[in-house]
């Protein structure tokens, strides 16, 4: 206890700590006022809506680039994504049909240890 | 000249001694930091059961001879990955439940993709939670499934436990979940109706971005950021403090963008209206009240949370309609409460013994 009192690096170390609570704690009240929320969310809009603006020129010289549009992008996405669903349903109806025939007992196909487990309690074990 | 009281002048040299080498070390350690990558995360074996879109389910590999009947599904908070509850061996609250005997599922998700910004909440808690509870039926054999949800997972469970009252969810464990958003003080603020054009942002971005979620936690505690990075100089000598620093800090800035149409519901609903609190939360036209929720339920908030304070969740329990219903405060923050060496020794035994007997 004496050490930390007079040791120079817990000395710095303390006032690192102090200082973070200090901040925060300034900081958190500031950020709690309405004119903050005001000043934060007009700063948003605004960055939101230059996003969009951005958005929309790029598109436009994608288009006259011949580049494909994003537009266009993402229906090859969606596109994508359904197939991906289909093989998805294809390797979980596969798995229920090995399951069932009783071929395998999980999706991995490595045999699962039985569900028998009781809680150590019931056991007599230490909890 | 009279020493100051307990300054020990013979440790001195030594302590000097030990300062020069801890420089020394900072300097080899620093230029290491900046050339290796940190520790690899999420690496308990797994099988992908399904992937649609933002939506991943896992299931993990059996690490017992025996497991418990009921198997488990765990609900990620659709802001961050779910790694954070499978760190490294020995901090993996995932490696802890599958060597205490269950078998876990995870519902993790991924970076919405620009064409899901039309996702709404209805997709998750109608469809994505039910189809992964369906897939963790049909490939355990079980009928039961216990629920896990982490911050929104927990919300999301909820709204997905409130609505399929009848089942087939045994068990629900939360942590850290709010439900009382008024009280999110800050994060109230910064949506306030009066400033916050949600509309105008969907509308503008489609899927809310990273950033935007990463920096609004970050004001939460905006010097912590530059602490912690101070703290990191002082420690990079200490492979251990430095492995950790490396894992939170990868995964707290790995934040997920937000699917718009869920985002403004979210404003709106939650973080406006306080439907959830209030009684008046529905979602797809079905009423989502926490006293249709029968079944029994843990949930666990963390002392010094400072992204869910306890006045914004401390209403959960008494609001549940169980019989069978707790709440344990721990100490931590956050994230340590689920994650980490405070987790170790606090939460996950106390989930294991509560969930545990269950299980069966």
């Amino acid at each position: 206890m004496t050490d930390k009192i007079n040791d120079p690096v817990a000395m710095w170390q303390k006032m690192v700590g102090e200082m973070e609570k200090g901040f925060n704690s300034f900081a958190n009240q500031a950020m709690s006022s309405p004119e903050f929320s005001q000043a934060m969310n007009r700063a948003g809009g605004a960055a939101a809506g230059a996003q969009k603006q951005l958005g929309e020129l790029m598109e436009k010289y994608l288009v006259t680039m011949n580049l494909p549009s994003r537009e266009q992008v993402t229906g090859l996405a969606e596109r994508l994504q359904s197939i991906e669903a289909q093989i998805g349903e294809m390797k979980s109806m596969l798995s229920q049909m090995a399951a069932s025939s009783g071929i395998t007992q999980g999706f991995d196909s490595a045999p699962r240890p039985p569900r028998t487990k009781r809680p150590p309690s019931e056991n007599g074990e230490p909890t | 000249m009279n020493a100051p009281a307990g300054l020990d002048f013979a440790s001195i040299p030594e302590r000097i001694q030990s300062e020069v080498q801890r420089a020394i070390q900072r300097s080899i350690k620093g230029v290491e930091y900046f050339s290796t990558s940190g520790p690899s995360l999420g690496s308990t074996p797994k099988d992908v059961l399904h992937s649609r879109g933002t939506m991943n389910l896992y299931h993990y590999r059996p690490m017992s001879d025996e497991i418990y009947r009921v198997p488990v599904l765990i609900v990620m908070a659709t802001t961050n990955r779910g790694y954070i509850l499978d760190l490294v061996p020995g901090q993996s609250f995932i490696e802890f439940l599958l060597k205490r005997g269950y078998d876990v599922y995870m519902l993790d998700w991924s970076a919405p993709r620009p064409e899901e910004k039309s996702l709404r909440m209805e997709d998750y808690v109608l469809d994505f939670i039910p189809d992964c509870v369906r897939r963790v039926q049909a490939d355990s054999g079980e009928q039961d499934v216990s629920v896990i949800g982490y911050c929104f997972g927990g919300v999301l469970s909820l709204l997905y436990g409130s609505i399929h009252k009848d089942g087939p969810m045994k068990n629900l464990i939360c942590f850290t979940t709010p439900i009382d958003f008024r009280e999110m003080k800050l994060f109230s603020n910064f949506s306030d109706r009066r400033y916050f054009d949600v509309d105008h942002l969907v509308d503008s971005v489609g899927n809310v971005p990273p950033e935007m979620i990463l920096s609004s936690f970050e004001m939460l505690r905006p010097a912590s950021r530059t602490v912690s990075q101070i703290q990191l100089w002082e420690n990079i000598w200490n492979d251990e403090f430095v492995k950790s620093y490396r894992m939170f800090d990868r995964w707290a800035t790995d934040t997920l963008p937000l699917a718009g149409e869920y985002f403004r519901t979210i404003t709106k609903d939650l973080m406006w209206d306080n439907k959830l609190f209030n009684d008046t939360m529905s979602v797809g036209g079905r009423a989502a009240k926490l006293e249709d929720i029968k079944v029994p339920i843990l949930h666990a908030v963390a002392e010094h949370d400072h992204i869910v304070p306890y006045e914004a969740a401390k209403h959960l329990i008494a609001k549940i309609g169980s019989a069978d219903k707790e709440e344990v405060m721990l100490k931590g923050g956050h994230v340590s409460l689920v994650a980490g060496a405070n987790a170790v020794k606090r939460l996950w035994p106390k989930l294991d013994s509560w969930l545990g007997k269950r299980s069966t």
